[in-house]
């Protein structure tokens, strides 16, 4: 076993574990889970079925996951302890809001509690007035201890309690990093753009895919998203930076010398970064679309596998709960590899060869983003529609498009009214297809109830790893050679 | 992705294309409206009106109490228009301000027009700190001042500068009432107003129109059967949602059907829009 084979099997592992201890189950039970685990594959050592892989080494290995079940548990103590203020009781108490508020129907901020209490609790408040990222305020209600999977929910942005139209009155501006406010006040400023030259619904679709910003989504569009099974198009996600890498790569390549389209292009993944204040996950997808960007600059490959685990790992220690918790997270990864592993193979079992037309081309990785994220959008949205597939091959295609006109008209909206109105003319072409799509699917689609359970999770994925392994056995037997896959 | 010469050529036409279309759209058809179109706008319970006049002038009458109005204001102008030159409030009361907010915040107004009482609450400075930001002109209106376009005209019958209250507690009674006169249709809007400011204006003017923007959401304590005999509405529209105070009221129900009037309602029929090309009227409802 090669040094970068042990660092991928550990944080495999590692991962399971975290994985175990967001399932609720007992660390007891998981150590006996990884006893029994680590028996096994030492048992398939003795019996040589494999000569290949080291089964002592990896049984080893497989401890690790009792690592990874503290390593949750530890951050779930961490959380409690940083958090102290009296629930159920009306109280008045200070707070700073901490993060981009979410406006629409209702305002709901994210608060760091000030002495005496401390913690993150997230607030609802009325539309108006409107209150800032970095602004103190103080509050007189009552904080709630949010419970289920609301609380998971919550967890995974850190936040540990609620509280709902209390009574609230600014104290000053500006107390949080000078950073954080210059990029929130970007970032509302190009929502804004886009609001300013685009119909409510349109502009509210184009800052989702564009920036995952979704406060804005009447009830009605969410239903129908949720129905025609669209929704996963808005989670901010790994696919826009990898939409934005080719789109910008497309775009200047058309117009520019390769060097300095690289560098434009890396210019454009930061202040993607920037915009969308950066969260971890974009911040994660930027670092590894970089790295794949460089790697085809300097012609080195990027192995795809480490880069992945490697940040996955990163993200996962910075903060545990999103592993289990965040859709956001997990479409991301899971369409990644699907894109990945699952499209090369569909196209050898298709037979399609080298060259292919681009249209198939979209229509294959839209197919192997969806395998791959299937389970995940069913058990998160609790419904599935089989015409959700023909709604997405509908819309998908232009899907890049979108964003890349849509990241254009916001950014020329900050210099220019007139030039963006111009730019959102096809900007509202495309949006106004999808939308209707979206509308006309959300109506017809009669979605069926289908609970996969965890059971059904495990099959499902069991059966789709072992149809790209199978093929690509086929495959190398074939060519007689190792074959290797280049991200992005 | 690796895209060919010929299919980049292929996209860079038909966004020409595109663009010419657009183009010659807004050149044929902007300010080629003949009729005029009124719109009553399903915001839930609270207010909110789009006049277009023959020209395309466009006056936006109170906001409603949240931001949907933004989606009734998507379906009733077109995509790319994101002008609005005249917004009225009746009165600065939640139901009819909140919404101009939004609106303040993604459309370029000509002018913001109202009847000079700050509301109460700190949203209202909210709205005023936006219309200031963006350099709205504020005009403050009262009865006898009148709005007019080509042939059409808008005149302003209440409240009466010298009548108007330092204090109120509520300011409904000190909306601005106005009268849309134009060959087409003529269309009466009440705001808020109650009993007293009716009765008060039945002497004064000629009231009767085509169409009755229904006072107060149908409060049983608007919209009297001797306003509604000198007004003599064809059509009153409702402008309310759900709500705990029983608007609109049997009695206000009562009263429109006893002088034999059409009745439509935001809550019930949605977007209401009326389409007046001086030989008829048109009402179309809009889900």
């Amino acid at each position: 076993m090669r040094i970068h084979d042990i660092a991928f099997y550990s944080i495999f592992f590692f991962l399971v574990g975290v994985l175990l201890a967001s399932l609720n189950l007992k660390f007891l039970i998981i150590i006996l889970i990884t006893a029994l685990l680590a028996a096994l594959i030492l048992t398939l050592h003795y019996f040589h079925l494999k000569p290949e892989i080291d089964f002592k080494k990896l049984s080893f290995l497989s401890l690790i996951i009792v690592a990874g079940a503290l390593y949750y548990f530890w951050g779930n103590f961490q959380m409690q302890k940083s958090f102290f203020a009296p629930f159920d009781k009306k109280i008045s108490f200070l707070g700073i809001v901490s993060d981009y508020p979410q406006r629409g129907a209702s305002q709901k901020i994210a608060v760091a509690l000030q002495a005496p209490y401390k913690g993150k609790i997230l607030i609802t408040l009325k539309p108006y007035p409107e209150f800032n990222y970095g602004d103190k305020l103080n509050f007189e209600g009552i904080i709630k201890k949010p419970e289920g999977s609301y609380a998971n929910y919550l967890a995974k942005n850190e936040i540990s309690a609620v509280s709902v139209y209390p009574k609230t009155s600014l104290i000053k501006t500006n107390q949080g990093s000078k950073i954080k406010s210059v990029l929130f006040s970007f970032k509302e400023k190009f929502v804004l753009a886009l609001q300013k030259i685009l119909p409510q619904e349109e502009a509210a679709l184009a800052s989702g895919l564009t920036l995952g910003e979704r406060s804005e989504f009447s009830k009605n569009l969410k239903d129908a998203m949720s129905n025609s099974g669209t929704t996963h198009i808005v989670a901010l996600s790994g696919y826009n930076i990898t939409v934005i890498v080719s789109t910008a790569a497309f775009l200047f390549a058309f117009y520019f010398r390769k060097n300095i389209a690289f560098a434009m292009t890396l210019i454009i993944i930061l202040g993607f970064v920037l915009m969308t204040g950066a969260e971890a996950s974009v911040a994660r997808a930027a670092i590894m679309g970089s790295v794949a960007l460089l790697g085809k600059q300097i012609g080195r490959i990027y192995s795809f596998r480490n880069a992945m685990s490697v940040s996955a790992f990163l993200m996962i220690l910075q903060n545990p709960k999103i592993l289990a918790f965040d859709i956001g997270f997990q479409l991301s990864f899971l369409a990644l590899m699907g894109i990945t592993y699952i499209s090369p193979a569909i196209k050898d079992f298709l037979k399609l060869g080298k060259e292919i037309s681009q249209w198939k081309e979209i229509l294959i990785s839209t197919a192997s983003a969806q395998l791959a994220v299937l389970p995940i959008l069913i058990s998160s949205f609790g419904k599935f529609s089989i015409l959700s597939i023909l709604a997405n091959v509908l819309i998908l295609w232009l899907i890049p498009f979108t964003m890349g006109v849509g990241f254009f008209t916001g950014f020329i909206g900050f210099f220019s009214y007139s030039l963006s109105q111009i730019l959102g003319w096809f900007l509202h072409l495309f949006l106004y297809y999808e939308l209707a799509i979206i509308n006309f699917f959300g109506k017809i689609a009669v979605p069926l109830k289908i609970s996969f359970g965890a059971l059904g999770i495990i099959i499902y994925y069991t059966l789709l790893i072992l149809f790209v392994v199978y093929i690509k056995r086929k495959v190398q037997r074939r060519l007689n050679q190792p074959r290797h896959n280049f991200a992005i | 992705m690796n895209f060919n010469m010929n299919f980049k050529i292929k996209i860079f036409i038909s966004a020409l294309i595109i663009f010419d279309f657009f183009i010659w759209n807004s050149i044929i058809f902007d300010g080629g409206h003949k009729n005029l179109q009124a719109y009553f706008l399903n915001v839930g319970q609270g207010d909110s009106e789009l006049v277009v006049l023959p020209g395309n002038v466009k006056i936006l009458m109170d906001g409603g109490p949240n931001s949907k109005i933004l989606t009734e204001l998507s379906k009733s102008l077109p995509s790319t228009d994101h002008y609005i030159d005249l917004i009225i409030l009746s009165h600065a009361e939640a139901d009819h301000f909140t919404g101009l907010i939004d609106v303040a915040k993604r459309y370029r107004i000509g002018a913001f027009i109202f009847n000079g009482l700050n509301g109460r609450g700190n949203t209202w400075p909210e709205l005023l700190k936006i219309l200031k930001n963006n350099n709205v002109p504020i005009i403050v209106l009262s009865a006898g001042d009148k709005i007019k376009y080509l042939n059409n005209r808008m005149n302003f019958i209440w409240p009466e500068k010298n009548n108007l209250p330092k204090t109120t507690k509520t300011l409904n009674e000190t909306a601005l009432v106005s009268i849309l006169e134009s060959r087409m249709v003529k269309i009466l809007f009440t705001g808020d107003i109650g009993f007293k400011t009716e009765n008060h204006l039945l002497g004064k003017y000629d009231l009767s129109v085509d169409i009755l923007k229904v006072g107060h959401h149908g409060s049983k304590f608007s919209t009297s059967e001797e306003f509604l005999k000198a007004v003599d509405p064809k059509i009153s529209i409702i402008e309310v949602g759900k709500n705990s105070y029983g608007h609109p009221t049997k009695e206000v129900l009562n009263r429109l059907a006893s002088v034999e009037s059409k009745i439509f309602r935001t809550d019930k029929d949605g977007l209401i829009k009326i389409e007046a090309n001086g030989e008829n009227i048109k009402i179309f409802k809009i889900p």
